[in-house]
């Protein structure tokens, strides 16, 4: 088994055409770290739960393609970004805690109910 | 990072958008702090480097460790820079000491070469190789290698990492795999060898296979099997209809009702006819097979089918000639004691013919009763004929020749209305049998010919020769060899089976009271065997019967002897003692020889005849029986005298002489004098006797 194989089984799209109203995300992992692998994991489950039919997730392995690092200026990895809708957000860990994720993605608001 | 100077003249979206992005950045730091993250991405001259912290690749590590396979990290001259805990285990070493070390301490002589080539093998992405291990407690470990060259860079030495499969499981198993391979092979030889001797055994058995799968019906026969039934390309797919079909209609319920009943009994067993297709043969059949179970159900029958036409056939001669000889020994018995009334009526009569007054009425009535007498023996012939205790005067005879100086007698035998044809022989073919008994039987079967077409038809008769094999030999009760054949043939009412099975037995008849004896055939058969050949009869009712008579052929031509009758009566002298256990018999005997002029004793039995030759009696010639009851019979009485009184000589008669008892005696220049016997006999024979001894 080579590098190449093995990274391009965990690059994804769960769909091509980004829904309209939708959400546009994109996940920077490093290879199969143990915190790329929970952040996909959990970014799944939070879609799911919250955004069911109106997301796309790329998944971009920075092992393999580090330059793409630079057009969305990631440092840290894992990084998930929310390229639509504008304005561009980012939310860097493992996604472990949903609510963090939500508020930075501007799905609810930091005080509480904002849909 | 941007320069609070300027924040002045920030406009308030971009100060938004810059609280933003310092929040992004803290919280960065804090995700990097709180170790939410394990890789960074750093600017360098080259570009983008990803950089993971050090317990990044630990999923790897721990399926590295935990993988079945040994796992190892080489230089490119061999030496391990990691392995992995199986691959301790494998060589048996522990880890610690193998860091450093090279693999090839464990590669054995030519192993080397070959863990060198894999090593430098063209760097495709992996290769590998077939290798055997020798592990530090001296075992040999056959493995797989793979090889595969780490892209580092470049300026870094070489490294390659290696991924070692232990085979010996699988080696095993190929090895368990082998032997059960040849096992089965082997098995697989015995049991064809087991069939082919079976189908030798079928074979020399002549039996046929087949197997009647139940289920769908359908009847897998061996070639045999289809030979036996006549069809001699049979590839048609038979079921058992079919199989219920080559029967004669006759047998066909019999045949499936057997078959039913196996599916219960478990086995099948049966003789039936079949109509054989290729030459319509009606054919004895023996079917012979098992049923086979599934859950109790029955599924197939299987077995064996041979042809026993053959074997039936001999069963059936065999069956009529016992029958035969049954008959045989009780006729004879009774010729015997006719033998012994006619021989009184006849001496009894002779001795009147001496005694009474002639005129021309009792002379007229002597000669009746003569005749009558005469009858009798000659009739008496007949059943001592078929009971084979004749003697047969052979003499080796050409058949044609007899034939033709017979065949006036035989015109006027069967009359007017039916047409004689004598068919010549290709060939003058001789035969060794009595000729006067061959033209009594030839004569036998013209008469049944000639009562056979009561409204004239024709008789034919004709010579003709026939080879029999064993086998055709065995069906007729006869030894192989060429046999004369003498057919009479008819075309008259013909005969039904039942009446064919019969006709050979003595007194058996279908003519009417006074025509028929039913002692003709029975002649026929009696002296045919008694030549050591055969009949055979071919009829069909309305149509016509032929009986032929086999004879064996004889080779050479052997001059015959031909005896001249004396017909006067020789008196003689001297004492004879008459030896008889019939008392009229021996009355009239020892009257006959009073007449003759001699003077007569007379002895009962074999034992009171001695006792009368050891008491000194002068006795100048012995005159017994053959046969007699009691402990002594003529012959044993002959025997005797050899011992004590052998200058005595002996004159022995009797009804039935059969040959093998009288054989060893006469042998020894006994003379046999054949009951009934005139007078003019007797003298001739004591003379005969006395005059050899004198
Ligand atoms: N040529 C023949 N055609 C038809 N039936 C025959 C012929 N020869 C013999 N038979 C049958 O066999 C029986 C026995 O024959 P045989 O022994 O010669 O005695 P018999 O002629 O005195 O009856 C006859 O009664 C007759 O039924
Ligand atoms: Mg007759």
């Amino acid at each position: 088994m080579s590098e190449k194989n093995r990274n391009h089984e965990i690059l994804e799209k769960v769909s091509d055409e980004p829904v309209a109203d939708g959400f546009d995300l994109r996940l920077y992992v490093a290879g199969q770290t143990p915190k790329s692998l929970a952040a996909i994991s959990n970014l799944k489950k939070l879609c799911e739960t919250h955004l069911a039919g109106r997301y796309t997730i790329e998944v971009i392995d920075l092992l393999v393609t580090p330059q793409l690092a630079a057009g969305d200026q990631i440092v840290a990895l894992p990084t998930l970004v929310r390229r639509l809708p504008e304005p561009l957000k980012r939310v860097i860990g493992d996604l472990s805690n949903t609510e963090r994720v939500l508020v930075g993605l501007d799905i609810r608001s930091k005080t509480g109910s904002r849909t | 990072m941007n320069r609070p100077s300027e924040f002045s003249s920030i406009e308030h979206s971009q100060l938004i958008e810059l609280q933003d992005r310092l929040r992004e950045a803290e919280e960065t730091l804090d995700a990097i702090r709180n170790g939410e993250v394990d890789a960074l991405v750093v600017g360098g001259p080259s570009g983008q480097q990803v950089y993971t912290l050090e317990n990044a690749d630990r999923p790897y590590r721990v399926l590295i460790e935990q993988m079945q396979e040994g796992a190892v990290t080489l230089s490119e001259d061999g030496v391990m820079l990691y392995c992995n805990q199986r691959f301790a285990a494998l060589v048996g070493a522990d880890r610690q000491t193998l860091i450093g070390e090279s693999i090839e301490r464990f590669l054995a002589g030519e192993e080397i070469f070959a863990f060198r080539r894999l090593m430098t093998l063209d760097r495709g992405f992996g290769r590998s190789a077939e290798l055997s291990l020798l592990a530090s407690n001296g075992l040999v470990v056959p493995v797989n290698m793979s090889i595969a060259d780490l892209e580092v860079d470049e300026q870094m030495p070489k490294v390659l990492c290696g991924v070692i499969t232990d085979l010996t499981r699988s080696r095993e198993r190929s090895h368990e795999l082998a032997a059960a391979n040849l096992r089965l092979a082997r098995e697989i030889d015995e049991r064809r060898r087991v069939e082919d001797s079976l189908q030798l055994a079928l074979d020399a058995a002549e039996m046929g296979h087949w197997d009647l799968d139940l289920l769908n019906n359908t009847l897998t026969r061996s070639t045999r099997h289809d030979q036996i039934f006549g069809q001699v390309n049979g590839v048609k797919g038979w079921g058992l209809l079919t199989m219920l079909s080559q029967f004669v209609p006759d047998d066909r319920n019999a045949v499936n009702e057997e078959f039913l009943r196996a599916e219960s009994s478990g086995s099948v067993e049966f003789e039936r006819r079949i109509h054989r297709l290729n030459d319509g043969a009606v054919r004895w059949v023996q079917v012979k097979g098992r049923t086979f179970y599934l859950n109790d159900k029955a599924i197939r029958i299987s077995g064996v089918v041979s042809d026993v036409t053959e074997r039936r056939q001999v069963e059936e001669q065999l069956r009529q000639s016992q029958k035969m000889e049954a008959i045989g020994k009780l006729t004879g018995g009774i010729a015997h004691d006719f033998n012994n009334l006619l021989m009184v009526i006849g001496g009894s009569l002779d001795m009147l013919d001496q005694r009474v007054a002639k005129n021309e009425k009792i002379t007229r009535y002597l000669t009746a009763a003569r005749h009558g007498v005469e009858r009798g023996a000659t009739l008496n012939q007949q059943l001592l004929a078929f009971s084979r205790r004749q003697d047969l005067r052979a003499e080796t005879i050409c058949i044609d020749d007899l034939i033709n100086t017979f065949a006036n007698l035989l015109d006027r035998a069967v009359g007017e209305a039916v047409t004689v044809k004598i068919e010549a022989a290709p060939e003058l073919w001789y035969c060794r049998t009595d000729a006067h008994q061959l033209e009594t039987a030839i004569l036998n079967l013209a008469i049944n010919a000639r009562d056979a077409m009561p409204q004239g038809g024709t008789l034919t008769l004709k010579t003709t020769i026939r080879m029999l094999d064993v086998q055709a030999a065995t069906a007729n009760g006869a030894s192989a060899g060429d046999y004369v054949a003498v057919s009479v043939a008819d075309t008259g009412v013909g005969m039904t089976p039942d009446v064919i099975e019969r006709v050979f037995e003595p007194f058996f008849t279908t003519k009417e009271v006074g025509k028929g004896t039913g002692l003709g055939l029975s002649q026929v058969y009696g002296f045919a065997r008694q030549s050591g050949g055969f009949v055979s009869i071919e009829s069909c009712p309305g149509i016509g019967t032929t009986v032929s008579i086999h004879l064996p052929r004889a080779t050479s031509l052997e001059a015959t002897e031909v005896v001249a009758d004396t017909p006067v009566e020789v008196r003689g002298k001297g004492i004879v003692l008459v030896v008889e256990d019939d008392s009229d018999v021996r009355a009239v005997a020892s009257s006959l020889l009073e007449d003759l002029g001699y003077s007569v004793l007379e002895a009962e039995t074999g034992s009171e005849a001695m006792k009368l030759m050891d008491r000194g009696e002068r006795i100048d010639l012995v005159f017994t029986d053959v046969i007699m009851p009691g402990e002594m019979n003529g012959i044993d009485l002959v025997r005797a005298m050899k011992i004590k009184h052998a200058g005595i000589p002996v004159l022995l008669t009797s009804g039935y002489t059969a040959q093998r008892i009288a054989m060893a005696e006469m042998a020894e220049g006994l003379q046999l004098l054949r009951k009934p016997y005139t007078q003019v006999d007797l003298s001739l024979a004591v003379r005969s006797v006395m005059k050899d001894q004198a």
